[in-house]
Order: C-alpha cells, then sequence, then structure tokens
C-alpha cells in the first residue's frame, strides 16, 4: 500500500488510455452517426454541414468504426492475457450477488432497509454498463460491417438481413447514447463527481461508500496475483492467434471483391 | 462582290429613287427632320425627331418598295397628322395569306379585324426588314425571343438548355420560341390544336427529340396522356420544364429528382386515384440510397450525386408500371439496375430493398421485428434507468442530507 490514505489507486494507465479512446471515437460516432440516422432533422442538416458534406461525414464515421473495431479486438486479447495467461480473478463479471445488491440498494432507497449492500470492486451499476458497452460495441460492430460492406454479405445472408442490420445500428445507438447521458451520466457525474478514470484515484470516502469490500481488502493488503504457467501461456498464445486469424480472414473476405463505384462509373 | 452590291444598290435605287429621295429630303437625318419642321412651323420633341429619321436597313426586303408603298396617304405634304393609322395595316395588301392565319391565332384581333394586339412589325421591324432566313433579321433565332420577351415574362427561356444554345452557343438549330408556339398560327395552351397543349407537348417536342419523344409515348405516362388523355400525368416539359429547361445531365437535376417524382408520387389525392401508395418517396429517404440523397440535395446540390435516385431504377422516359410483370420479371429488371453500380450483386441481394414497403409483419418481417424490438427496449431501459436514478437521489439525499 503506497497510496495516501485520502486517494487511492483505482484504475491503471491501460484503463485511462482505453477509455480516453472509446470517449473520443463513441463520441464522434454519435456525432457523424445521427445525422445519418435522423436525414431530414435540421440539427442533423447542421451536423453535416458543419463535417463538410456527407462523404466526409460518412468517411469519419468508417474511420472512428475502424479505431472501435481495433478497441474491440484489443480487449478480447486483453482479456485473454489477464484471464487465461495471468489467470487473475474476473470482478467484472456479474454474479448472483449482484443482482441481490441491487435489490438490498432498492430497499436501502426505499428506507427499508437500514443499511445499504457492501460491494466489491465493480458495483452492479458498473457492470451493467460493462456489459452493455461490450456487448454493444459487439453489435454496432458486426452491423456496421454488415453495413459497410453490404454486397458482399449479400452473398452469404439475405438481402433483408442488412437492412435489420441497419435498423439494429441505429436503435442500439440511440440506446447507447441515451443510456449514457442518463445511467453514466448519472452514476459518475452527478451521483459523485468520479475523476478516477481520468487521474486513476478515487477518494477514500467514495471508495468506502461504493466499494467496502474491495476498500477492506486492500486495506488487509491482499491483492490479486498472477498465476502463470506454461499451460496457461500457451492457451493464451493459441486463442490470441486464433482471435487474430479470424479477425484477418474477416477483413479479407469483407474486402476483397470489393469493386470501387469509380471504376463501375468510368467502364460505361 | 463589291460589284454585285453596287449593282444591287444601283439597281434597286434607280427604280424608286425619285419616290423616296423626296421623303428622304425630311426624314434622312435629324438636322433634316429639324429644318423640315422649323419650315412647317411645328414643334418636335427630340425622340420623336429621332422616330422620323426613317432610313431603310441594308439587305431589306422591301429595299425596292418605296415609302409610299406602306405609306400611301405620306402623297400629302404636310402628311395627315394620323398618317400611320389612316391606312390601316399595310402589309395585307400582299401578305393576305398571313394575315388569314393570324386571324385565327392567339394574336387574333378580338375586333374581330385587323387590329391585332401584335402588329406584323412588333415582331418583324418596319424599316429594319431583313428577310426572315437572314441571320440577322428580328425574327432569326438569335433575335426571336427578344421580340417575344417584350410582352411575355418568361426569361426562364434564356437561362435553359436551349436558350443558353442560342445565345451562347450560337447553335440556331435549338429550340426558340416560335419552335415549339408556331409564329403566325400560334395557339393558346387551352386549345385542343396548340403545339403546347398538354397532349401535343411531346409531338412538339419530338420534332427535335424525336427518338426520346417516342420512347415516353409507350411508358406508363406517356401513353395515359396520348391515348387516354389523361390530365394527371407528366409530360416533357413537367419534368423538364418549358421555358427554364433544366440540364437533365446537371448533378443539380439528379439531386432533386426525388422531390421532382414526389410532387405527383407523394400527393395523396393524386395517388388514390391509381392505388399507388405515397410512401414510395419515405420509404426511399428512409433507405440508404434516399437518406444520402436527401442529406446531398439539401446541402450540396451541385455535387454530383453517386446514389440511386427513382429514375435509376425505375428508367425516366420508358418508366412502366411495375405490378404489371411477373415476379421473376421483376426481379431480373430490378438486378441488373442493381449491377449498374454493385457489379458483384446477387439476386440475394435484391432483399436489401424493401420494394418501398413499410416493413410489417407480412412484408420483411425481420425488420419490422427489429425495429419494434427497440421500439420497446429502448423507452423500457431508459425509463427504468430514469426511476432508479429519482430513487437513488432522493434517497442519497435524504441519508447524506446533501444535493447529489
Amino acid at each position: 500500500m503506497t497510496e495516501t490514505p485520502e486517494r487511492l489507486r483505482r484504475f491503471s494507465r491501460r484503463h485511462i488510455v482505453n477509455h480516453l479512446i472509446m470517449l473520443i471515437a463513441f463520441t464522434g460516432l454519435i456525432l457523424t452517426g445521427m445525422p445519418q440516422k435522423f436525414p431530414n432533422q435540421p440539427w442533423a442538416k447542421g451536423i453535416v454541414l458543419i463535417i463538410g458534406g456527407v462523404q466526409r461525414t460518412r468517411a469519419l464515421h468508417h474511420f472512428l468504426g475502424t479505431i472501435m473495431v481495433f478497441q474491440l479486438v484489443w480487449a478480447v486479447l486483453e482479456n485473454l492475457w489477464f484471464h487465461v495467461a495471468k489467470r487473475l480473478p474476473m470482478p467484472m463479471v456479474p454474479r448472483l450477488q449482484d443482482v441481490k445488491d441491487f435489490f438490498r440498494q432498492v430497499r436501502f432507497n426505499l428506507g427499508v432497509d437500514r443499511e445499504p449492500p457492501r460491494m466489491n470492486r465493480y458495483t452492479f451499476a458498473e457492470k451493467v454498463e460493462y456489459l452493455a458497452l461490450v456487448w454493444g460495441t459487439g453489435l454496432m460492430v458486426l452491423t456496421g460491417l454488415i453495413l459497410l460492406f453490404p454486397v458482399r454479405w449479400g452473398t452469404l445472408v439475405p438481402g433483408e438481413v442488412i437492412l435489420a442490420a441497419k435498423a439494429a445500428h441505429g436503435g442500439e445507438a440511440l440506446l447507447a447514447v441515451l443510456s449514457i447521458l442518463t445511467w453514466h451520466v448519472y452514476f459518475v457525474h452527478l451521483r459523485h463527481w468520479n475523476k478516477s478514470m481520468f487521474n486513476g484515484y478515487l477518494d477514500e470516502e467514495a471508495y468506502a461508500e461504493e466499494h467496502p469490500v474491495e476498500l477492506e481488502a486492500i486495506r488487509r493488503g491482499e491483492t490479486p496475483e498472477p498465476d502463470m504457467s506454461p499451460v496457461s501461456v500457451t492457451a493464451f498464445a493459441v486463442l490470441a492467434v486464433g482471435v487474430l486469424l479470424l479477425t484477418a480472414v474477416t477483413w479479407l473476405w469483407l474486402t476483397s471483391g470489393r469493386i470501387n463505384i469509380l471504376t463501375v462509373m468510368n467502364g460505361h | 462582290m463589291a460589284t454585285g452590291l453596287l449593282l444591287f444598290v444601283w439597281s434597286a435605287s434607280s427604280a424608286f429613287a425619285a419616290d423616296n429621295s423626296a421623303c428622304l429630303e425630311c426624314h434622312g437625318s435629324l438636322q433634316q427632320v429639324k429644318d423640315a419642321a422649323e419650315m412647317l412651323g411645328v414643334t418636335v420633341s427630340p425622340d420623336e425627331a429621332e422616330r422620323l429619321v426613317v432610313v431603310m436597313g441594308p439587305n431589306c426586303i422591301h429595299g425596292g418598295m418605296g415609302c409610299l408603298g406602306c405609306h400611301p396617304a405620306a402623297e400629302e405634304v404636310p402628311h395627315p397628322a394620323n398618317l400611320l393609322t389612316l391606312t390601316g395595316n399595310p402589309c395585307i395588301t400582299c401578305h393576305e395569306d398571313v394575315v388569314q392565319v393570324l386571324s385565327h391565332s392567339a394574336h387574333r384581333d378580338p375586333a374581330p379585324g385587323t387590329d391585332f394586339p401584335v402588329q406584323c412589325w412588333d415582331c418583324h421591324g418596319a424599316h429594319v426588314c431583313r428577310k426572315v432566313s437572314d441571320p440577322q433579321s428580328a425574327v432569326a433565332p438569335a433575335n426571336v425571343a427578344q421580340r417575344c420577351l417584350q410582352c411575355h415574362d418568361k426569361r426562364s427561356y434564356l437561362a435553359g438548355v436551349h436558350g443558353q444554345a442560342v445565345q451562347l452557343a450560337g447553335l440556331d438549330v435549338a429550340a426558340t420560341c416560335v419552335s415549339c408556339h408556331g409564329a403566325h398560327d400560334i395557339l393558346a395552351q387551352s386549345q385542343a390544336g396548340s403545339r403546347v397543349a398538354r397532349r401535343n407537348v411531346s409531338f412538339t417536342c419530338g420534332k427535335c427529340h424525336g427518338r426520346v419523344a417516342q420512347v415516353y409515348r409507350h411508358s406508363v405516362h406517356g401513353a395515359a396522356l396520348t391515348e387516354n388523355d389523361n390530365p394527371d400525368v407528366p409530360t416533357c416539359v413537367d419534368c423538364h420544364e418549358a421555358h427554364a429547361t433544366r440540364d437533365p445531365r446537371s448533378p443539380l437535376f439528379r439531386s432533386s429528382s426525388p422531390e421532382l417524382c414526389g410532387k405527383c408520387h407523394a400527393n395523396k389525392a393524386i395517388m388514390s386515384k391509381y392505388g399507388i401508395t405515397t410512401a414510395v418517396f419515405e420509404t426511399y429517404v428512409a433507405d440508404f440510397h434516399g437518406t444520402t440523397a436527401e442529406l446531398f440535395q439539401e446541402l450540396t446540390p451541385n455535387q454530383p450525386l453517386n446514389q440511386a435516385v427513382c429514375y435509376d431504377c425505375h428508367g425516366f422516359h420508358d418508366v412502366a408500371k411495375v405490378t404489371g410483370e411477373g415476379k421473376a420479371e421483376i426481379e431480373k429488371n430490378l438486378l441488373q439496375r442493381c449491377k449498374r453500380c454493385h457489379p458483384t450483386a446477387t439476386t440475394r441481394f435484391l432483399s436489401a430493398w424493401t420494394d418501398h414497403y413499410i416493413p410489417s409483419p407480412k412484408h420483411y418481417a425481420l425488420i419490422y421485428y427489429v425495429r419494434l424490438f427497440y421500439r420497446v427496449v429502448i423507452p423500457a431501459t431508459i425509463g427504468f434507468f430514469l426511476l432508479y436514478i429519482a430513487i437513488d437521489a432522493w434517497a442519497r439525499r435524504r441519508h447524506h442530507g446533501r444535493k447529489v
């Protein structure tokens, strides 16, 4: 324990950088994506005008989407490294305890219980958000790739799926924006001004309120230790290579056979 | 060349020289007009004096006629005050046939006499009377619009492709006013025999755009007009405009074309007569192509739009009924259209477009249910979030006694 009593290290530089990239990409995707979902709205036209046209808006959206794809692949690799190779615990995974914590918190909030639930490193509110992010990014990347290469996907799935992907891409995006504006803004900006995702530290008072179980473990000097073995590292290597290969093959499949629209126009 | 000209001037002047030289003594120059006025003791305004200088223009077809040929009353000197109206229209004497035609045209005398609302010289000029076929005549292709525009406010013609071709490109074969409306036999658009009556427009345009007009007359629009006199279908000028003829190859024409088709196809009153859905426009805008076109049209209307618009799939002059053909035929044709931009498209790809259907449990159910899912899940999730937040904020205020 090297931290000062009033500030405790909560997030590493890796978390901070990941979050920052996500923040920029997410905001950019919303700004370039929403005008495409609501093209008739005056604000949509204003945003597209400021960006400088539909084509640039779309190019930016594709660029930021590609960053999202890289982040998704990176997140998978990271998780494999920490939880397959190093065999560290997975505190983000929801458990039955989280459901209990939720109901206990509601009862406490309504004045039924006298004590609030005592939560660990991640509260149920954080887990909901993380799960939504994982599921949402996966869905957005998948549907986004369908929309980016519709003709390619048309050789594999009925065309209707492409349009369903468009509906899902827009619906999921709206759900994500509204969730961020309500759930995320409330829990990290309004309920408590939580800067830990930017500077890495959370003050003790907030730690004690939101993560008392983890705080006690820290106080006792219990920090999870990696448990690497040749088997676990090999498993990681195999899985990581598999993920990278899958990514590369998917990318090659999507981009092969693509014909530039200008080639088509010149050919006529 | 010079000899020929000399010969012409000599022959013209020798035959009637005596007649005209007498007239030109007073009307030959501004000074002569002023001198004559002074001699006769009458006052003429500077404008009037200028008008009274009458010299026949060069290459005048009537150059051989003496002044008295048209102004017989001018023999009396000093001239009677109502000299110009005294003898009526002098052209009638020789051009009886033209006057007959004019008397049945939109420019006829309401009386009915020969007091036409527009007189021969208003278009042909009086003393500047070149042959009609002379490229410098008042009614030559490059000049005729100027004549008509004096009364008819159709200046947009000059900005249209025809007007620009004639005026800027010097393309005398391009359409001028008379190409479409006729000259002496102009009839109002409301008259059945008019060249610009709705059902005749395609024939008038077809004088130059023959093959296009023929294709149009076989289209669903053209056939309805020429065979059944249908007042709802568009003819050439409804899409291309009559006077401001827009260049259909311009990016603006393309990017604004969905709205053009939408003028009728989004109009419930017209479409209900034919059992055609007005959802075609909104379903197009809701689609990827339409979304792009919509944003394009609004923000960069003059940029070339590479997204499909109505006529890329339906055709334009040859636009046909889509319900008339069998499903297989429609699919075959549609795939061909898709392939023009998506060359690797397959039959499976066709259902990536809803055929203007609004997704429902019957048509495109998958899309319908995905939309329904989000229509339920979004308000439910956000509603739950807000409710939880409200309770949590209220509880924290109670427990901590401070604002959250």
